[in-house]
């Protein structure tokens, strides 16, 4: 729900609320005055009569007008105060039951007690409330369309540098050090807003830049030294007095080397592509991908004698040419390097999907696990530093692609879903 | 054949020199940025080896000016940012290859002969070894005369042993060298011993001497003992 339509939605209620409230008191104050009113008149008639009594000593004569109407009434004995009252009457004229005004009290003229009554019609005051009820809830009617006119009409227009923030802002690519631009909108709010995101982004941004800073940075300082001790090995190599006696040392410093070597580089990749260092609209062929691939390792899957069936369909995708590279790479390394001798790998390639299953000495694998760096099958003797399918996952999730393990008769079956 | 490193890390400057002083290259070597610049305003080399981030300035930089000054030096990148808009930029600035560290001494050799077989061009394509010769712009290697046909996996690790001879090459140098990425695979899986030895039977097949020898278990050496 959009959060005017929240807004004025206890707007609303909350006005019904109150117009009710309000004309409910405005009835009963209304109402009191106007009866407070009639009484006035009443007591006037009263006092008119008494006047008259005590001048004339005899009753007036009675006029009874449309709206008042006197009776003098006989009684035994002298009724003492005034008493007002309310009361429905029927209008013999029009056959309508409406209320009036009573006020009734005593008068004694010549020694005889008599009640008197004055009646006057409350029709008007009835007629008054009414209005002011219509008037009510035309005003709760039209509180309801001015919200939705507003809803319809200006509240568009209000939030459009919103909208238009939030576009920009899903647009925005921390890789590329392009900054936020928006749009001065003479809103407070939305400028505020507008300040502190582009304020937020340009912090990130220059944030970003260290890391980036320090991926390139660590790779300085890591691949130095080890390029200090492989060209030194390397040295230490070409004595072959040295090598005879020290070849176990030496072999084990360059096997380390190479392993470190490795590591790092798969490490130094994978947090390239975390920071999002790969631009991802080149355009892919990526039938041509594997078919290169596995021509590259022919050589390797013969001496394994391992069959190679390949499926594939013409596929361009959008992506990252070095990256999908890489997906292809280390998916197909993996096939071949838990494979068996004499085994099987089977690459099908469709638009949605690109599937490659191995035969393998391993049992089936945790799919949770598969993708969890430096994460190894127990049972696994062969080499890897089990960054792999780490790297294969990342890249899926900065590509938009899933990574889905299965094994189903006996064999391992990784799918990319493009 | 003269040389010029710059390289900033003494140890491994120095393990370079050495290295290539030994397959008859005359080598010189600087540290840093403003001695390089120095040393090739005023001598020509055959090839120059660049680091990148150096003291007193960025070997970009230094490539640059070199490609301004019209110098015609092979320049092999070596540099331990893997980022791939160095590679671009130093590839695109004219620089003849890249290396990243760290790299074998054995590959870098290999790079810097192909330069200088690229930039001499009239003169010898042939590498020869006692009775073998190489024709590296025809790809035709010949025994004693006779045309010998070999793979191109073979191919490459004769002239990798060639241009590296009498040097123990690691069987992963080897295979880097043969495989690129998928080197770890090919080594894990003892590939280099079965072309090792395909070669090998070739060689002695058409006549040549046996100059591949084992190493310990470590690698190969390209020798005439």
């Amino acid at each position: 729900m959009k959060l005017f339509s929240k807004y004025n939605r206890i707007n609303i209620a909350v006005s019904i609320i109150v117009f009710l409230v309000g004309c409910a008191a405005f009835y009963f104050v209304l109402r009191v005055v106007l009866i407070r009113q009639l009484d006035d008149a009443l007591h006037t008639e009263q006092t008119e009569i008494i006047a008259y009594v005590q001048s004339h000593n005899r009753l007036p004569e009675v006029v009874n007008a449309y709206n008042q109407q006197i009776t003098f009434t006989s009684i035994e004995k002298p009724l003492r105060g005034s008493i007002y009252i309310s009361e429905k009457i029927r209008d013999r004229e029009k056959d309508e039951i409406e209320w009036s005004r009573k006020l009734i009290f005593g008068i004694t003229v010549a020694g005889i007690n008599y009640q008197a009554t004055v009646t006057k019609s409350q029709v008007e005051t009835e007629d008054l409330l009414q209005m002011v009820i219509m008037v009510g809830a035309g005003m709760i009617a039209l509180i309801l369309l001015a919200g939705y006119v507003i809803n319809r009409m200006v509240i568009k227009k209000l939030w459009k540098p919103f909208y238009t923030t939030v576009h920009e802002v899903e647009q925005f690519q921390l890789a590329k050090q392009q900054a936020l631009q928006l749009p001065v909108t003479g809103t407070n709010e939305f400028d505020l807003l507008n300040k502190c995101l582009t304020t937020m982004t340009s912090r990130a941004q220059q944030e970003y830049q260290v890391v980036k800073e320090f991926s390139a940075n660590a790779a300085h300082e890591m691949q130095t030294p080890l390029a200090v001790i492989r060209s030194h090995t390397e040295a230490l190599m070409q004595d072959e007095q040295l090598l005879q006696q020290h070849n176990a040392s030496i072999k084990t410093i360059d096997q380390s080397v190479n392993r470190l070597t490795r590591l790092n580089q798969d490490l130094l990749l994978l947090a390239r592509i975390e920071n999002g260092q790969f631009p991802l609209q080149e355009k892919i062929e990526l039938d041509k991908i594997i078919q290169q691939k596995s021509e590259e390792l022919a050589e390797l899957l013969s001496s394994l004698k391992i069959t190679c069936q390949i499926q594939t369909v013409p596929v361009r995708i959008s992506g990252n040419q070095h990256l999908t590279e890489v997906i292809v790479n280390n998916l197909l390394k993996n096939a071949i390097r838990y494979n068996v001798e004499g085994g099987k790998i089977i690459i099908n390639l469709t638009p949605q999907k690109l599937i490659i299953s191995n035969t393998s000495s391993l049992p089936a694998l945790e799919a949770g696990k598969i993708s969890q760096r430096f994460y190894r099958h127990p049972e696994t003797k062969a080499d890897g530093n089990g960054l792999g399918l780490s790297i294969v996952k990342q890249v899926c999730q900065v590509t938009g692609y899933t990574l889905q393990y299965d094994y189903q008769h006996g064999m391992h079956i990784f799918s990319i879903l493009l | 054949m003269k040389i010029l490193i710059v390289e900033d890390e003494p140890s491994l400057n120095k393990a370079m020199v050495d290295y290539l002083h030994h397959q008859q290259y005359l080598c010189e070597s600087v540290n840093n940025f403003h001695d390089a610049l120095e040393k090739t305003e005023s001598y020509e080399y055959d090839c120059i080896v660049l680091d990148i981030m150096l003291p007193g300035g960025n070997g970009l930089e230094l490539l640059r000016q070199l490609k301004a000054n019209k110098k015609t030096e092979g320049v092999i990148i070596i540099s331990a940012r893997n980022e791939l808009d160095d590679k671009l930029n130093g590839l695109q600035l004219g620089a003849d290859d890249y290396l990243t560290k760290p790299f074998h001494l054995p590959e870098l050799s290999a790079r810097i002969a192909a330069i200088i077989r690229r930039k001499n061009l009239q003169g010898s394509t042939i590498i020869k070894f006692e009775e073998i010769e190489v024709d590296v712009l025809a790809k035709i290697v010949t025994i004693q005369g006779k045309e010998i046909t070999l793979t191109r996996k073979e191919y490459d690790m004769l002239l990798y042993f060639l241009v590296n001879r009498n040097r123990v090459l690691s069987k992963d140098a080897i295979a880097s060298h043969l495989w690129g990425a998928d080197a770890d695979l090919a080594e894990n899986l003892d590939f280099i011993y079965t072309h090792v030895k395909n070669l090998r039977k070739k060689l002695l097949q058409y006549g040549a001497g046996d100059y591949i020898h084992s190493v310990y278990g470590m690698g190969y050496k390209f020798s005439l003992k």
